[in-house]
């Protein structure tokens, strides 16, 4: 098994960047159940959600800046160049959406929820905003690993990597 | 659960406001880029990787309007309601810009 520094950099940040959407979801499910007793662990947990984020920015940045003009270059001459041209270049960007809304959350849990009903569905929305933005990007992030396999299916190239 | 309606407090409110602005402009710097190959030049040089700048300048815009708004009462005293609604349609809209860009051009 030949395991490179590439691997474990790509798959640690998908791997924080799901940490980070399901403490989000924690967030939203904590939320919905808002009482003085679990306002300690919400904000703890979106603090969570910020740090897996944070740490997916910098993983996947340091692998998008090292190791992506390879792979782009192969998807380009692929079956589905637009795994790069749609989807990459959607994801890139849509992911510092989701990075600002999970460094708000910590900000929006400060806020007394059990007490305040406009706090809680402000938390309520950035979380949800955090989980359907992180699956989006999730989904791409499929869309484009499916992308250099077809690329390197088609060169026969398949079966040696 | 107390039900009562309650409002932001003052940094929830300015960050909320902070977040929106930051994400509409992340969008629409991802289009200033991608259309004017200058900037993204220029954003190469700045910091190495144009995308590296971006996320760079998104979070100082971010924190640095978040302290600025959080300073004064002009974000506290938009209705919560409306607030929420600015957020979630400025997100969708930053979002589905990207996407029909790329889809586009």
């Amino acid at each position: 098994m030949n395991i490179t520094s590439s691997d474990v950099i790509l798959l640690a940040h998908s791997t924080f960047g799901v940490l980070g959407i399901l403490s989000a979801l924690w967030v939203f499910v904590e939320t919905l159940n808002a009482r003085e007793e679990n306002a300690g662990r919400i904000r703890k947990i979106a603090l969570l959600a910020a740090l897996c984020m944070s740490v997916t920015w910098i993983v996947g940045g340091y692998w998008y800046v090292h190791f992506y003009p390879g792979d782009r270059a192969l998807i380009l001459k692929g079956p589905w160049p637009w795994a790069h041209t749609l989807f990459m270049e959607t994801k890139e960007h849509l992911f510092f959406i989701t990075l600002i809304l999970s460094f708000y959350l910590p900000i929006a849990a400060r806020d007394k929820l059990y007490a305040n009903a406009a706090a809680r569905k402000m938390v309520l929305c950035v979380a949800m905003l955090i989980v359907l933005s992180g699956l989006a990007i999730e989904g791409s992030g499929a869309i484009i690993n499916h992308g250099a396999k077809v690329a390197l299916l088609q060169n026969g190239q398949g079966a040696a990597r | 659960m107390n039900t009562d309606n309650g409002k932001l407090g003052r940094s929830s409110a300015g960050f909320a406001m902070a977040a929106s602005i930051a994400v509409l402009f992340s969008t629409a710097l991802a289009w200033a880029k991608d259309a004017y190959k200058p900037l993204n030049s220029f954003m190469n040089a700045l910091a190495w990787h144009n995308w590296i700048t971006h996320g760079l300048a998104n979070v100082v815009l971010f924190v640095g309007l978040g302290l600025i708004f959080s300073r004064t009462n002009w974000a506290e005293r938009i209705a919560p309601n409306r607030m929420i609604t600015f957020l979630a349609v400025a997100v969708a809209v930053a979002g589905l810009g990207l996407f029909a860009w790329y889809a586009v051009f």
